[in-house]
């Protein structure tokens, strides 16, 4: 064969690999690369009959001096953040319960519709035990809404929000010594990758606030991986 | 503008003395000022300006720390790469002495001209090839691993934070590089030769605008490191006032392009107007001409208002002024206006040069004269003066101003009438004509499938209705891929081979253009129609996952991608093969008739022993034989 084309065939060959190098070095450089696996928990009486049971349990924090940005807070130290991590696996076709202590302040959502609790077993959430639907939008400090297409039939969209510590019992330093505690349940479908977010808007920004840890991974959203049992 | 021939030089870099300033400022002092500048001005912002911004004039601290080090580094480049020589004597009263001049012209210099802030017009139209290459590889690599995530079933393979932050990258990249791919390399080299003129009307200025774009690349790279450009191309408020600090490094990116875009055109129009040959008449001016000088006209009145667009946006960002803030009496709107009068006649910025330069082929390669020459300007007259006229066909669903979506629609869809003029005079030439079959010429035939449906699905989603149900779609995607991919780029890769031999001395390997032609074209064409599939069943566009019924749809444009890729890989590789190791290229080997052909190779410093005259049209082949 003559040695232009070869050498063009090396060109491709070349390209193709530096290209196929720099995808697998993209795609495996995540924001965070940790993951919390649900932890089993029994069995559970459901609308959908008796499931396998697992919880997890995460924290909201008014700033990045705990959870997984390390003891400094790491580059953005005042951001606000979801701990212990923001990546989390949950087994398919099971009931989920979620516990959330929940650290910061918070203000009027921008949308009421992420006041009302959705998704979850009878739409309820408890918080600090009381059960409740929906709560005061005037008064949200976050919320936890998993979302986004799956590669499987099922969706999945489950949101609930997280009432605000009142000014008034915030630490001056420090996080407070009684945090709004928020549980729910869920049921997850077939297995996919979905993401989580907030929806209240706790960013930078000088339009609406979604900037800063509201639009970058680690912080106010993560990964929410449904996986086969 | 160096003119003067016969005058003694001096042999710069010869003497025993010490080197002058002018001689030891390259592109490597310009990077190395430059990084310095950056470092200092990051330094002293973070200094300076206050913890707390709470009562300050600023608003963000993050993106005035990073705004500030990024014009650091813009005007320690451009220092560093000798552009502020020439200002700063005028501020003294003086100017360059003629060995100066000489050596700014790259006299005698050999390669390291192209690296320098050289002046001579050959020597910025290759730093343009070069650069404009560059772009295309970092635009088209970042294209793969989009077409790879895609590829994978679902998607969901990068980061949905990565991806959005490469399909902006990407976006923008291939933009700018689509802009600068025929008036840079060709324009620049070409034009002033194929005019008869020996150099630009303003030869520091054409300096300027190719070292601008070099400045502006880095702080576009860099902000993948500050968080991506997660906003795509269009960086709409408020998304962009809310996006992390890599937001910044595309807002530089444009102030810079956009500053060289102005200076590049207020040159080009003026070089044509004010210095063809004795007898050039408008009549007897080569087309290709037409589309450079339209192109960059064009570009004078728009990109203004897109260097403005992203110094408020910046300033919404940095220092609390609410341009695109409704709670501060601004408007999203705004933002859009202003992109979007750019957005659109920037299209045709891209597309008139490229059709203009297959036209300037069409009679070289059918022997026949260009059919209809006023049609031809007719064409592309029209199309730039409409084209300023139909912005707002990209904001039919925003909200903004409803009563005028039919204006719009009405002067969009009266844009398909000089366009198919365009049509009409490239058929009309082929029509008949003794086709010898080259690259180029099949390149023409390419350019009329590819913007036909370039151009029909665009009459499509310029209807108000249809574009409500299609607009975010992939099917807007493939639209505007098949215009400026497949309409512009075929016609700036035709250009490449087609003045490959003035430009480097050497023939483009004939079997290497064929082969990356047919790999481009036919991976171009599968993998964008099966992106008008996916999107007419619903896929929107810029989203890193997708359903599972979107599954196989993405899979063909992903294999047809690796097509394009390997075409362009080949393409490249016949670049380098060619320009090292080509045929010698004689004087004219296409035996066409513009003044271009008509100096030896390689090109004489000031191009012509004589200034020629013209005495007849560009396209004299006599009638075909029926």
């Amino acid at each position: 064969m003559n040695k232009r084309l070869v050498a063009a065939l090396g060109t491709v060959v070349l390209g193709g690999a530096v290209i196929a190098g720099l995808g697998t070095y993209v795609a495996s450089a995540k924001n965070d690369s940790r993951v919390l696996a649900a932890t089993p928990a029994g069995t559970m009486e459901t609308p959908q009959g008796k499931l396998p049971h697992y919880t997890l349990e995460m924290a909201a924090y008014p700033d990045s001096m705990a959870g997984s940005h390390g003891k400094d807070g790491g580059v953005h130290a005042d951001w606000v953040t979801y701990g212990p991590v923001t990546n989390f696996q949950v087994p398919a076709h099971s009931a989920i319960t979620i516990t959330i202590k929940q650290y910061d302040s918070g203000a009027r959502l921008n949308n009421d519709f992420f006041a009302t609790v959705h998704g979850t077993i009878d739409g309820t959430a408890t918080i600090n035990g009381v059960a409740v639907k929906s709560v005061d939008p005037e008064a949200v400090g976050h919320t936890f809404t998993v979302h986004g297409l799956a590669d499987a039939k099922s969706s999945l969209f489950v949101s609930v929000p997280l009432p605000a510590v009142p000014d008034e019992k915030l630490p001056p330093t420090g996080y407070t010594t009684n945090p709004t505690t928020v549980t729910f349940t869920f049921i997850t479908g077939d297995a996919g990758d979905y993401v989580w977010n907030c929806e209240y808007p706790c960013g930078d920004g000088t339009t609406a606030r979604f900037g800063g840890p509201m639009s970058t991974q680690g912080y106010m959203a993560g990964n929410f991986h449904v996986v086969n049992a | 503008m160096t003119t003067v021939l016969d005058h003694p030089t001096s042999a710069p870099g010869n003497s025993a003395m010490k080197r002058p300033l002018i001689e030891r400022l390259n592109v490597f002092t310009a990077f190395g000022l430059g990084i310095i500048s950056a470092i200092v001005f990051w330094y002293l912002a973070r200094t300076f300006l206050p913890e707390n911004t709470e009562g300050s004039f600023i608003k963000t601290r993050l993106d005035a720390v990073t705004i500030i080090a990024m014009l650091g580094w813009f005007f320690g480049f451009m220092t560093g790469i000798g552009a502020l020589i020439g200002p700063f004597r005028w501020l003294l009263g003086k100017d360059l002495d003629h060995d100066e001049s000489m050596f700014y012209a790259g006299k005698d210099q050999g390669i390291k001209r192209y690296f320098r802030y050289t002046t001579d017009h050959k020597v910025v139209g290759i730093q343009y090839l070069v650069i404009t290459i560059i772009i295309f590889f970092v635009g088209g690599t970042l294209a793969m691993l989009i077409r790879m995530n895609l590829g994978h079933a679902g998607g969901g393979w990068l980061q949905p934070q990565t991806y959005n932050a490469i399909v902006g990258t990407h976006g923008i990249v291939m933009i700018v590089g689509t802009i600068i791919m025929i008036t840079g390399p060709f324009g620049n080299f070409i034009m002033p030769i194929m005019i008869g003129a020996r150099d630009m009307a303003f030869p520091r200025l054409n300096a300027l605008s190719f070292w601008l774009i070099v400045a502006a690349i880095p702080p576009m790279l860099s902000s993948f490191f500050f968080g991506g450009i997660s906003t795509g191309w269009s960086a709409y408020a408020p998304l962009a006032s809310q996006a992390p600090p890599g937001m910044d490094g595309y807002i530089m990116f444009i102030v810079i392009f956009a500053i060289s875009t102005m200076v590049a055109g207020a040159n080009i129009t003026t070089t044509v107007v004010k210095m063809r040959a004795k007898g050039m008449t408008w009549n007897r001016t080569p087309i290709f001409i037409y589309g450079v000088v339209a192109s960059v006209a064009l570009a004078l009145p728009v990109f203004p208002l897109f260097f403005l667009s992203q110094v408020m946006s910046a300033m919404d960002r940095a220092v609390g002024s609410t341009f695109y803030d409704v709670r501060g009496g601004g408007s999203g709107w705004l933002y859009e206006n202003l992109f979007w009068i750019m957005g659109h006649p920037e299209v045709y910025v891209i597309l008139i040069p490229a059709v203009a330069a297959l036209m300037e082929m069409a009679p070289v390669f059918t022997r026949r004269p260009l059919f209809s020459f006023n049609t031809a300007i007719m064409g592309i007259a029209g199309i730039s003066g409409l084209s300023i006229l139909v912005w707002a066909h990209h904001m039919y669903v925003t909200g903004w101003a409803p009563l005028l979506n039919g204006p719009f629609m009405l002067t969009t869809e009266l844009i398909s009438i000089p366009t198919g003029m365009l049509f009409l005079v490239l058929i009309g030439t082929l029509w008949r004509g003794r086709l010898w079959m080259t690259m180029p010429t099949a390149s023409i035939y390419a350019l009329l499938w590819n913007f036909m449906i370039g151009g029909i699905t665009g009459i499509y989603l310029s209807d108000v209705p249809v574009d409500g149900a299609l607009h975010g779609s992939m099917f807007v995607t493939a639209h505007f891929h098949y215009t400026l991919m497949g309409a512009g780029l075929t016609g700036a890769l035709a250009s490449l081979v087609f003045w490959f031999p003035k430009m480097t001395g050497r023939m483009f390997d004939r079997r290497l253009s064929w082969i990356a032609f047919w790999l481009v074209q036919i991976g171009f064409n599968v993998a964008f129609i099966g992106m008008f599939l996916v999107g007419l069943a619903g896929q929107p566009r810029r989203v890193d996952a997708y359903a599972a019924l979107f599954n196989q749809g993405n899979s063909v444009t992903t294999m047809a991608a690796y097509s394009i890729m390997a075409g362009m890989l080949v393409l490249l590789y016949g670049v380098i093969s060619s320009w090292t190791n080509g045929a010698i290229a004689p004087m004219n080997p296409w035996f066409a008739k513009t003044l271009d052909w008509t100096v030896p190779n390689p090109v004489p410093l000031e191009n012509f022993e004589v200034l020629p005259v013209v005495t007849s049209d560009p396209y004299g082949y006599g009638k075909a034989q029926s």
